[in-house]
This record gives structure tokens, C-alpha cells and sequence, in this order.
């Protein structure tokens, strides 16, 4: 019963993967083998769409640490966009907004990527 | 006084008038009687005709009375023959055996009375020397033929049943009838008695009784059910005996039909006019018996030949269910894997039905495609895979749950033909339970079409049989690594039971309330309240992401982080900074830890508090207002660098008395009811502004009872769940609280 799914989007820049419905243990590995899939098809420059994403757990954070070191030694980056209000709160209660660009358009991602702006 | 004397009366009868002691007097009696009744009435009559007594002017009464002692005395010899061999169990070939020694001993018998003075060829049946001659050679004859009766009789009746023993009985009963209704007629044949009109009615019930007991010699004859028990070697030896007794009753039947009196004297034949004339049923018995004796004996050789070639078959049902037998010992014991797996591949071979056998299970827990050989017969593990695609049949037969038989293997794709000529066909039969296939049974012959119908059931019956024992020893070791985990589970339950407090430290101005429950047996929350001295207090509450086992560990080293590295540096930005740097280390990439730290001065109240990407903690005060106290901090574990430090915020707050600070775990709020909605924030803040006013433990309890009456009939929190209650009543009271820790 995985209710999460991942549809992965090029565009000129990064890719997209826009992920829908709800990530927590049991669909975190579906997430994780997704970055990693591109990480070795050598796409270092994410978006991740949270648009249709309805909840995340802590496990479903961990995916997002688990290549972010290896992303931005290849200089790429994952940046996350559009995520609803009570998803927001818990990448904002973990300080993710620290570390990751969270921004509202999948737009402002891109043109974070176009000017290389890194975080932190 | 008359019931006394009765008494005494009865008390003295003697001994012998006892009903108990006339019964085993008639016993003893009965015991005896046939002993000594035969050689007295053989005696007796022919004594009584030896010395005149019958002779032509005998009258019809001395007749029938000299016949009737007759009967009586061959009945003695036939019960005495009878009690002879009654106790006696021999083997078909002992019988045998038995068997032509008797016949050669009366032959011997009946050739030492030919040598008695006085020929046949020139007397009358009725003279004295030939009478007793007749009698001597009568004797050696009737007790052949009752010994051969009886002794050919046990193995007619082996493996008895009622209408088999019925059979016996009335055989035995037609022939006595025949020799009885031969009375009259000899009577009329030799004297020229006129019967009457009854003499034609005794020549038909003699005809007809005669046929009857012919009919039941054949139907005894051929209940040959002991041959199929005897071996290759037992059945020639058993098929040569039969030969030699079928010889000879043809040469003692052959001397009885050659019915001319000249020769008597100078060859084998016997007297048969004499001895008709010394007792006509006696003849008569004697004959049917002997034709009993010849049909038995020539039934027995020509079944025992047309037998030898199913020798091998009846062997194969006999080591099935010696396997059966063995299967059912196994069935008693507990046995490891193996030596099932040896004895599941042994017995195909070892019944016959196959010469080489293997068993092949595919073990998904590796996650294997391929199954693998686990034990195997007449071959090595190794070169199965040179004979055939096991891969290939094993996968069609667990699909299928059918087995596959390849009668030839040269024509089928599936399988090699080898120059050996040891694989020609080859069986490949399931081990199913109900909902899979366990393993796959091979069996293989060096015959092409070695494998009939009744091959594949015998197989397929002994694979179930199989199955059973297999599912059974699977399910025990399963049972016991369950247990076995369980247990390993429960220690490290009560390991990580023991992290945390087991009682809240008696402070002043200050209750505590605390209780942390998993939601597996071991889970990733953890609390801890460190007395610093100086009435300081140090307090924290930590969430491993994730939960079960790994979580654990990090949680076990967070509790040992904070024990040592709190007393040493306290304060919050220090002790967070130090414990990012350390569980940054062992964490792994997608793990982190949140983490609420705070130090509270009992007496003044003050408290510095710090978040690291923990859920924030609650302020209430006795007025009921309430604040998230949500300062920034990053998650442990989410940074190794500088950063985390320099996000870190502390809040300094200064408590007024009865204020309530409410640490928690992500798990309150995430905790769901049936309808999937999430316990939130709105809730929690509502709970503790309602119990504001009870005492710290008051609180707590209230906050687990929303949360378990908000989550309904769910038994397991989805997530760990942890809670720690601090109420500062300012400097009324001296007193300090109670711990609950529970993991569910």
C-alpha cells in the first residue's frame, strides 16, 4: 500500500522530482533510490516538487541528508519548492530552511540554480 | 441347625465330585482318548476278523458295528494327527519339507506291510492274513493323507478369514459326508444287500456329495497367499519341493488307479480292491485327500512360477512402508533440516523405485533465483546440474505444482543424456503445502519409461508424507527464532528501560512528571533530568529519527552524551555544540536527532533553554496563557560544521510560580485516530492550558489520556512517544515527583 509516488521531469537546468503523497519509512526508500538514480546519471542539480506532497516524516527528511554532501561536492545541489504549509513546518522546525533553499516556485529554484547561488 | 448341617454337608463332599475337578478329569481324559483309542479299536477289529469273526456268514449288524468301529478309530488317528500338528508354525518350505518326508515315510510303511506273509493276488478280500495286511497298509496311508491334509491346510489358511476357514471346514465336512453314504453301497455292491428304492437315492446324494467335495478340494486349492511373501530364492526352492510332491502323490494315486490284482504282489500297486473291502470311506477319504495333496501341491508350483516375475514388486511395497515406518519414527522426534533432507532423497532409492535422487529448495530469504541442491543420493550435489536444467524443472514444478516426469531424457530439452546410460528418465515431483511449494523432490532411473502412474503416486504419497514432516521441523525452527528474537528483544527492551530515570530526583519548589513509551519494543525517545547541585537542574528530551533497533543505539549514546557531558558543560549552546560534534560522527547520513536542553535554577526560577530541530517546548502559566517556545536550532546531525552553532538560539526565561513547562516528543503531535488526523498542536496546547492547575503528574496524565482517547482503538502509537512535565510552584513547597517509564 505505497500511497507516494516520484515522477522525475528534466528541464534545461536541473531535473525536477516531483513527489506526491506521503513519505515517511516505508516510502523514504523509493525517494532515496530516486536521487540516487540520478546522482549516477550524473544529474547533480535537483528540484524537489512538494506540490502534492502531504506529509513527511523524519525518516522522509533523512533522504535529503543522505546525498546532499556528495550532490554539493560535485557542485550540484537539491533544492526544494511549493511544499504545503504543514510540510513546511516540519522541514522549518528542523532548521532545514538553514541549509536547503526552500522556496514557494519551482521558477525561484530554478533561477537559484541559474545565478549559483549555493545555501549556507 | 438343618443350614448348618447342609453346610457342613456341602463342605464335605469329596475332592472329586467337584464340577471343576470332573471337567479337567474329562480333559485329561479327552486328552488321551484319540492315544489310546486308535491302537485299541485297530486292535480290536482286526483281531475280532483275523480270528474269524467276519467272514461271509458275519450278519449286517456285525457288519455295520465292525465299519463303525472303524470310523472311530481313523477319527482317533485323524485327531491325534490333528493335535500333531495344530502347534506347529512352519515356514512354506518347512511344510514342504515336512510334507515329502511323510509321504516317503508311509510309502516306506506300506512297503514294509507288502512284506508280510501272504500274497493278495490269490485270496479273497475276506481271508485273515490278507485282511490284516490290508488293515497294516491302510494305517500308513490315511495317516499320509490326514498329515498332508493338515499340514497343506495351514498354508490354505494363512492369512485366514471367515469364508476362507468356512471353506476348509465344509471341504472337510463333504468329504466325511461321501465317505459315510459309501457305507450302504459297499454293503450292497459286496454282499448283494438289497437297499430298496433308497438305493438309487444314495447313489445320487453319493454322486452329488462327491462333486461338492471335489468343488471345495479346487476352491481350497487355490488360495495360494502365502507365495507372494516369499523371495526369489524361496519361491525356486518352494517351486522345486512342489514338483517333488507333486511326483510322488501321482506315483501313490497312480499305484491306487492301477486296478489289477496280479500285480500287487510283484509291483508298486496298491490292493485297492482289499483295501476297499478292509473300509470303504476310510478308501475313500484317503483318495480325496491324496487329490487333495496332488491339485494343492501342482496349484502351488504353477502359481509360485507365474509369481517370479512380481518377486520385485511385492519387495518395492514392502521397503514403502518400511519408509512409511521410518517417516512415522521421524514424525515422533525433532530433527534438524538435514537429515529430513538426507532421508527425503533416500527413500525413492531405496524403495526401488529410482537410483539416483536429489531435493532442491529455493531459499528466497537470499534472494536467490536459483534453488539450490540441499541433499542428494547416488550423486554429488555438484554434477546435478551436468544431468539436467534444474533451474528450469524446478521452477515449472513450483509454478505448476505438478510434477514433471521426462520418460526418455534424450529427447526432452530440458535434460542431457550421459554416456553412462545411469539417467534415462527422470521424475521431479513438489513438496506443497497448502499455500506453497517447498521443495522440489528429483528422482531419476537409468530405464527409459521407469516411471509409471502408480510410480508417481507412490512418490507423490511419500513426498506429502514428506512435506508434513518438512513443514513441521520448518515451522518449529521458525517458532524458535521467533522466540529467540523476542527474547533478544525483551533484554534490550529492559536494557533501554534502564537509560532512563527510574525515579524523578526530590528537588525544591519543583515537580516532575515524566513517562516515554516506544512503539516497537525498543524505540529512539529519550528523557533525562541531571541534578547539577547548587539547585540547578539539567532536563532533556531527544527523538533518533526513525524508530526500532537503530534508533535505539543512538538513543543509548545520547543518553550517554548527556549524563557525562552535561555535568562537565551545562550550558545549553555548549552542550548541543559538543553533542552535534559527537553523535555527528556515528550518525549515519539520513539519521539526525532533535533535541529540547534546558538547565532550571529551583530557587530563582531561571531557566536556559535550548532547540535543536526539536518540537518546541510549552509555556503555560496559572493564568492559562500559553507559548511555543520555538527558538532557532538546527537538527543534530543535519550539520557537522560551524553552522549548527551558529544557528543555535537560547532562551532565557524567568518562571513565575505554578508556570508549566511541557517537553514532548514529535509522536504526541503526529499520534493519528482512525479517520488518519493527526493529534496537532492545537490539541496539545488546549490539554495543557485545561490541567494547568493540577500538579505536574496531574498533567501528564491528562495529556496520555487525550492522546490515547483521541487515538481510540489504535493499541501502538505509530510513533515513539515521550513526555516531560516540569511545574516550578515558586518557593512554596519542598517536594519532588514521580517517573514513569514505560515502553510498550
Amino acid at each position: 500500500m505505497s500511497n507516494f509516488s516520484v515522477a522525475f521531469r528534466d528541464s534545461d537546468i536541473a531535473t525536477i522530482l516531483a513527489v506526491c503523497g506521503e513519505l515517511d519509512a516505508h516510502t523514504a526508500p523509493e525517494l532515496e533510490s530516486a536521487i540516487k538514480k540520478c546522482v549516477d546519471e550524473g544529474k547533480i542539480r535537483l528540484i524537489v516538487d512538494g506540490n502534492e506532497l502531504e506529509y513527511i516524516s523524519s525518516a522522509g527528511l533523512g533522504v535529503f541528508m543522505a546525498y546532499i554532501e556528495e550532490i554539493r561536492a560535485l557542485d550540484g545541489d537539491i533544492k526544494i519548492c511549493a511544499l504545503k504549509p504543514k510540510v513546511f513546518g516540519v522541514f522549518d522546525l528542523l532548521g532545514f530552511p538553514r541549509i536547503y533553499h526552500i522556496v514557494e516556485t519551482e521558477e525561484e529554484a530554478l533561477s537559484l540554480f541559474n545565478q549559483g547561488i549555493q545555501p549556507v | 441347625m438343618s443350614v448348618l448341617l447342609v453346610v457342613q454337608a456341602r463342605s464335605s463332599l469329596p475332592y472329586i465330585l467337584s464340577k471343576t475337578a470332573l471337567l479337567s478329569v474329562f480333559k485329561r481324559f479327552w486328552r488321551w482318548l484319540p492315544l489310546i483309542g486308535f491302537p485299541l479299536l485297530f486292535i480290536g477289529t482286526t483281531g475280532f476278523a483275523f480270528l474269524g469273526g467276519l467272514d461271509e456268514s458275519s450278519t449286517l449288524f456285525q457288519r455295520i458295528a465292525h465299519h463303525t468301529a472303524l470310523i472311530l478309530c481313523f477319527l482317533c488317528l485323524w485327531i491325534a494327527v490333528t493335535r500333531l500338528v495344530r502347534n506347529s508354525c512352519p515356514t512354506p518350505i518347512q511344510t514342504f519339507w515336512q510334507t515329502i518326508l511323510a509321504i516317503l515315510g508311509g510309502s516306506f510303511a506300506a512297503f514294509l506291510a507288502f512284506q508280510i506273509p501272504g500274497g493278495f493276488a490269490d485270496s479273497t478280500p475276506a481271508a485273515s492274513i490278507v485282511y490284516v495286511k490290508s488293515a497294516l497298509l491302510s494305517v500308513p496311508l490315511a495317516g499320509l493323507s490326514f498329515f498332508v491334509v493338515q499340514r497343506l491346510g495351514l498354508l490354505v489358511r494363512f492369512r485366514r478369514t471367515r469364508r476362507s476357514e468356512r471353506n476348509w471346514r465344509l471341504m472337510l465336512l463333504f468329504v466325511g459326508i461321501v465317505s459315510l453314504i459309501a457305507i450302504p453301497l459297499h454293503l450292497r455292491n459286496q454282499f448283494e444287500i438289497d437297499l430298496g428304492p433308497y438305493g438309487e437315492l444314495f447313489e445320487i446324494l453319493f454322486l452329488l456329495s462327491s462333486i461338492t467335495a471335489i468343488v471345495f478340494i479346487l476352491m481350497n486349492s487355490i488360495r495360494l497367499a502365502w507365495i507372494v511373501r516369499l523371495s526369489l530364492k524361496e519361491k525356486g526352492a518352494a517351486i522345486a519341493l512342489g514338483a517333488v510332491i507333486v511326483g510322488l502323490l501321482v506315483c501313490v494315486i497312480l499305484a491306487a488307479a492301477v486296478n489289477d490284482i496280479t500285480f500287487v504282489s510283484t509291483t508298486l500297486s496298491l490292493p485297492f480292491d482289499f483295501l476297499r473291502f478292509y473300509s470303504a470311506p476310510l478308501t475313500i477319504v484317503t483318495g480325496l485327500f491324496l487329490l487333495f495333496g496332488l491339485i494343492y501341491a501342482l496349484t502351488s508350483v504353477l502359481s509360485l512360477i507365474f509369481h517370479l516375475p512380481t518377486t520385485g514388486d511385492y519387495r518395492k511395497s514392502t521397503d514403502e512402508m518400511a519408509a512409511m515406518q521410518t517417516l512415522a519414527g521421524l514424525l515422533r522426534e525433532v530433527v534438524e533440516s538435514d537429515k529430513l533432507h538426507q532421508w527425503a532423497v533416500s527413500t525413492p532409492v531405496e524403495s526401488g523405485h529410482a537410483n539416483m535422487a536429489w531435493l532442491t529448495v529455493q531459499n528466497l530469504e537470499s534472494g536467490s533465483l536459483t534453488p539450490h541442491i540441499v541433499a542428494s543420493r547416488n550423486i554429488e550435489s555438484e554434477r546435478v546440474n551436468e544431468l539436467c536444467d534444474v533451474t528450469a524443472i524446478h521452477n515449472t514444478v513450483v509454478q505448476t505444482r505438478e510434477p514433471v516426469l521426462i520418460q526418455n531424457t534424450l529427447i526432452d530439452s530440458r535434460t542431457r543424456k550421459i554416456k553412462s546410460g545411469k539417467f534415462e528418465s527422470l521424475l521431479a515431483i513438489p513438496l506443497s503445502t497448502r499455500t506453497e511449494v517447498l521443495a522440489v523432490l528429483f528422482a531419476s532411473s537409468d530405464v527409459v519409461h521407469a516411471f509409471e502412474r502408480e510410480d508417481v503416486g507412490a512418490i507423490g504419497v511419500f513426498a506429502s508424507q514428506a512435506t508434513l514432516v518438512l513443514e513441521n521441523a520448518r515451522l518449529l525452527e521458525a517458532k524458535i527464532e521467533r522466540e529467540r528474537l523476542a527474547n533478544e528483544l525483551a533484554i534490550a527492551r529492559d536494557v533501554q528501560q534502564r537509560l532512563l530515570p527510574q525515579a524523578m530526583p526530590e528537588l525544591p519548589n519543583l515537580k516532575l512528571a515524566a513517562s516515554s513509551v516506544a512503539a516497537r519494543e525498543v524505540g529512539g525517545d529519550y528523557f533525562d533530568i541531571l541534578e547539577l547541585g547548587e539547585g540547578e537542574l539539567a532536563f532533556i528530551v531527544a527523538d533518533v529519527s526513525g524508530k526500532g533497533t537503530s534508533a535505539a543505539f543512538y538513543m543509548a549514546e545520547m543518553q550517554g552524551i548527556f549524563q557525562a557531558v552535561a555535568r562537565i558543560e551545562s550550558a545549553p549552546d555548549i552542550f548541543l555544540g559538543y553533542t552535534n560534534r559527537a553523535l555527528g560522527e556515528s550518525l549515519e547520513k539520513n539519521i539526525f536527532v532533535t533535541a529540547v536542553y534546558g538547565i532550571l535554577n529551583c530557587h530563582s526560577g531561571s531557566v536556559s533553554l535550548a532547540r535543536a530541530g526539536h518540537t518546541p517546548a510549552i509555556l503555560v502559566d496559572a493564568s492559562g496563557n500559553a507559548k511555543l517556545l520555538h527558538s532557532e536550532g538546527l537538527g543534530i546531525g543535519l550539520d557537522r560544521g560551524e553552522l549548527f552553532g551558529d544557528v543555535l538560539e537560547v532562551e532565557y526565561l524567568m518562571l513565575k510560580p505554578d508556570d508549566l513547562l511541557v517537553l514532548y516528543t514529535d509522536g504526541v503531535i503526529e499520534s493519528r485516530n482512525l479517520e488518519g488526523e493527526e493529534f496537532g498542536y492545537d490539541r496539545l496546547l488546549q490539554t495543557v492550558q485545561a490541567a494547568r492547575n493540577e500538579d505536574a503528574q496531574g498533567v501528564h496524565d491528562a495529556i496520555r489520556q487525550t492522546v490515547d482517547e483521541f487515538v481510540g482503538t489504535n493499541e501502538r502509537y505509530d510513533d515513539d512517544l515521550t513526555l516531560l512535565i516540569i511545574k516550578w510552584h515558586g518557593r512554596k513547597i519542598l517536594s519532588g515527583g514521580t517517573a514513569q517509564t514505560s515502553l510498550s
